[in-house]
């Protein structure tokens, strides 16, 4: 769908601006990853230790598994926002990184070595 | 009216023209506002030694210029080796740099540093590479740049690395980088061309100043008249054509001297101000706008044989004000002022006017003396002697007006057939010996029926010597093509799918790896409901090796038609601002009014 180009810029630009292709910030991805996971499981935490009852998020407390020392308790909700926000920058950053080096490979010239 | 072609300066462009003007018959004179001739390249005696102006290695690509060099120096051109080092925190670097030799010179813990800041530059580099600063930083990382790179740059310029363009770093260090200057170093490929370093220079015996004595006498003993200390202060001109110019001697006696021809190598801006009648507003404050950076040598007589082993040193200490120094008894060991002395020169990049070149001579002397032996290189009581050269608009400045102020000059100039500016200063283009003398020969001929480029030499990129002489440029603005490609780029479907997929897989098997090793009863029952999305996904190693498998290529499709979906949206983004723009090209077409 190459419509017609507007004289702003010439046909070289318009195609580089339909052609250009994205990078991610792998940091921010990272940082965005870190926020949002931290935030999440402590929150996730927080309105089950809110609700209470006997046992308190029994699902949720399964995360011990991979968190040593996370229980749904009050505590929990600090622990919780460190392993959260640990595991959502690990996933943002590679994902990211993955991201970028797939998209360079693909966009280099045949040829480059 | 006269018929004779008058050259005004006597540097490299203004010889070279008068002699290719002898050559080719034509009357001609010369005159130069120094009393000495050589220009830049001029070479200064003091005390039985000789000094030059900043470095000067007689290199070129334009076989006239090196055969024109060799005939007239003969015996007396030399072939010299060249080593250069960078000085920094008292230790001397290879200059190119040899990244192991640096490496180890400054120790396993800055080592470790650099090493760690270029991994840093690796994993998260700058989004864009706008300037200086952001170029070498990518590709060395932040701690080499700032040790190799910032200080010397910064001195000689004098501006901020972060406002010198990117391009210029492309151009000075090309394809380098240091995992592949390391590289090259550990496992040099055969035939590998990573940058220019030239090992060997050709230098006069006596320096530049040699040559261009030579060519004076040659000139002068052909009858053509090189004045010195003669300097122009008006060009004058009517109806198109300069008639004459109007210079003050050495003993302030005023002459008007006409011509047919002009060849002027004296600075743009001070051509401009001395057209008589004054050329329109316009054209003199193009002239006004341009830049110069001024340099000077405090030239140091050192009782001593022999120094170091460097044709020069550049200086990366921040505490001293020096930028380079020169060892010019290694350039040829007759510019020495004798067998157990030495000569040294001590460069300061500066603006005219400023601090360091307003100092009385007797202080910069003083300076000098105290940061070379700050530097360690000589002691304050060897050195015996002293004398300062300063140089005025050594260096033509690209800043981010002067492309567009050079055009406006040159087009305005181009009204005057007779009149051609040659040579660095005289064309504001930062040319070596070889381009400026090209510019000078181009003129002549041009005197004698040819049309020969004069503007465009040293345009074209062959004539470069590995970009080493380039001048630094602004940093560019943002253009308007890079910020829509930024606001609409796509993403890429196999990227995103890929870091979607492998996340996931991998997420999934650690998860279910982390289980299984730790055994138990019944493994990881609640994991294991995910067989339902996931079929044959389960506890056991083969069954969470398939889960995984299956994960990826779940996050692979979810990545992909993320990507496509979001690429669908940026592409309707793209289309509305395709219809605005062409609504808002119909609107001016019409003058305001509706289609």
């Amino acid at each position: 769908m190459s419509a017609k180009r507007p004289a702003e810029l010439s046909a070289e630009e318009w195609a580089l601006v339909e052609g250009a292709i994205a990078r991610l910030r792998a940091g921010v991805l990272a940082a965005t990853g870190a926020l949002a996971g931290g935030v999440g499981l402590a929150l996730a935490t927080l309105w089950l230790v809110v609700q209470g009852g006997d046992p308190v998020g029994p699902h949720l407390g399964l995360l011990a598994n991979y968190f040593p020392g996370y229980t749904v308790t009050g505590r929990g909700v600090a622990v919780g926002f460190l392993y959260g926000a640990l595991s959502g920058a690990l996933a943002g950053g590679a994902f990211g990184w993955i991201y970028n080096r797939v998209a360079a490979l693909r966009s280099r010239p045949r040829g480059t070595p | 009216m006269a018929s004779e072609c008058i050259v005004i300066g006597a540097g490299p462009a203004g010889l070279t023209a008068a002699h290719e003007l002898l050559r080719l018959g034509l009357p001609v004179r010369v005159l130069e506002r120094d009393t000495q001739v050589g220009g830049i390249a001029r070479t200064v005696e003091y005390g039985g030694a000789r000094f030059d102006i900043g470095g000067h290695r007689f290199f070129t690509q334009v076989p006239w210029v090196q055969a024109w060099w060799e005939e007239r120096l003969g015996a007396d051109f030399l072939r010299r080796p060249r080593r250069s080092r960078i000085l920094y925190r008292g230790r001397l670097f290879d200059y190119p740099l040899r990244p192991v030799n640096a490496l180890l010179g400054l120790g396993p813990v800055e080592a470790l540093r650099i090493g760690a800041s270029y991994l840093r530059a690796q994993l998260a580099p700058a989004r864009e590479e706008r300037s200086f600063e952001d170029w070498v930083s990518r590709r060395f990382g932040r701690r080499m740049y700032e040790i190799f790179f910032k200080t010397y740059t910064e001195k000689v310029w004098g501006m901020p690395c972060s406002e010198i363009g990117a391009d210029w770093a492309a151009q000075r260090i090309r394809n380098l980088d240091l995992l592949t200057a390391v590289r090259e170093a550990l496992l040099p490929r055969r035939g590998a061309d990573v940058v220019s370093l030239i090992e060997e220079f050709h230098y006069p015996r006596l320096g530049p100043g040699m040559m261009w004595e030579r060519v004076q006498a040659e000139l002068e003993a052909a009858g053509v008249p090189v004045r010195l200390g003669v300097a122009v202060e008006r060009v004058v001109h009517r109806d198109g054509r300069v008639l004459a110019v109007e210079v003050r001697d050495a003993d302030g006696r005023p002459e008007r001297i006409e011509g047919s021809h002009f060849l002027s190598s004296m600075p743009l801006r001070d051509l401009v101000r001395a057209l008589s009648p004054a050329p329109p507003a316009p054209v003199a404050a193009a002239a006004e706008r341009l830049r110069y950076r001024d340099f000077l040598t405090v030239g140091l007589i050192v009782e001593r044989a022999a120094l170091f082993a460097d044709n020069w040193i550049y200086v990366h200490e921040p505490e001293v004000r020096v930028g380079r120094i020169q060892n010019f008894g290694r350039w040829s060991p007759d510019m020495a002022p004798g067998p157990a002395r030495s000569a040294i020169g001590l460069e300061y990049f500066v603006q005219e006017g400023d601090e360091l070149w307003s100092l009385p001579d007797a202080a910069l002397v003083a300076l000098a003396t105290r940061e070379c032996s700050a530097l360690g290189l000589v002691r304050a009581d060897e050195i015996s002697d002293g004398v300062v050269i300063r140089m005025p608009k050594a260096y033509p400045v690209y800043d981010a007006a002067y492309r567009e102020s050079l055009a406006r000059i040159r087009g305005y100039l181009e009204g005057f057939p007779n009149l051609q500016p040659i040579g660095r200063n005289g064309q504001h283009r930062y040319n070596n010996q070889d381009h400026s003398m090209v510019t000078g020969a181009h003129a002549a001929r041009n005197l004698a029926g040819a049309a020969l480029p004069v503007w465009d030499v040293n345009v074209d990129a062959s004539y470069h010597e590995a970009g080493d002489r380039a001048v630094p440029g602004p940093v560019a603005p943002p253009r308007l093509v890079a910020l829509l490609e930024q606001a609409f780029a796509r993403y890429d479907p196999v990227a995103l799918g890929t870091a979607l997929g492998a996340v996931a897989s991998v997420g999934l098997f650690a998860a279910s790896a982390l289980l299984l090793l730790r055994g138990g009863e019944v493994v990881g029952p609640n994991l294991a409901l995910l067989g339902h999305y996931l079929p044959g996904f389960g506890m056991t190693w083969p069954r969470a090796a398939l889960g995984a498998l299956e994960a990826g290529g779940l996050g692979f499709a979810i990545g992909y038609a993320l990507a496509r979906l979001l690429n669908l949206l940026v592409g309707l983004q793209l289309r509305s601002l395709r219809r605005r723009l062409e609504r808002l090209q119909a609107i001016r077409a019409t003058g305001g009014e509706l289609p």
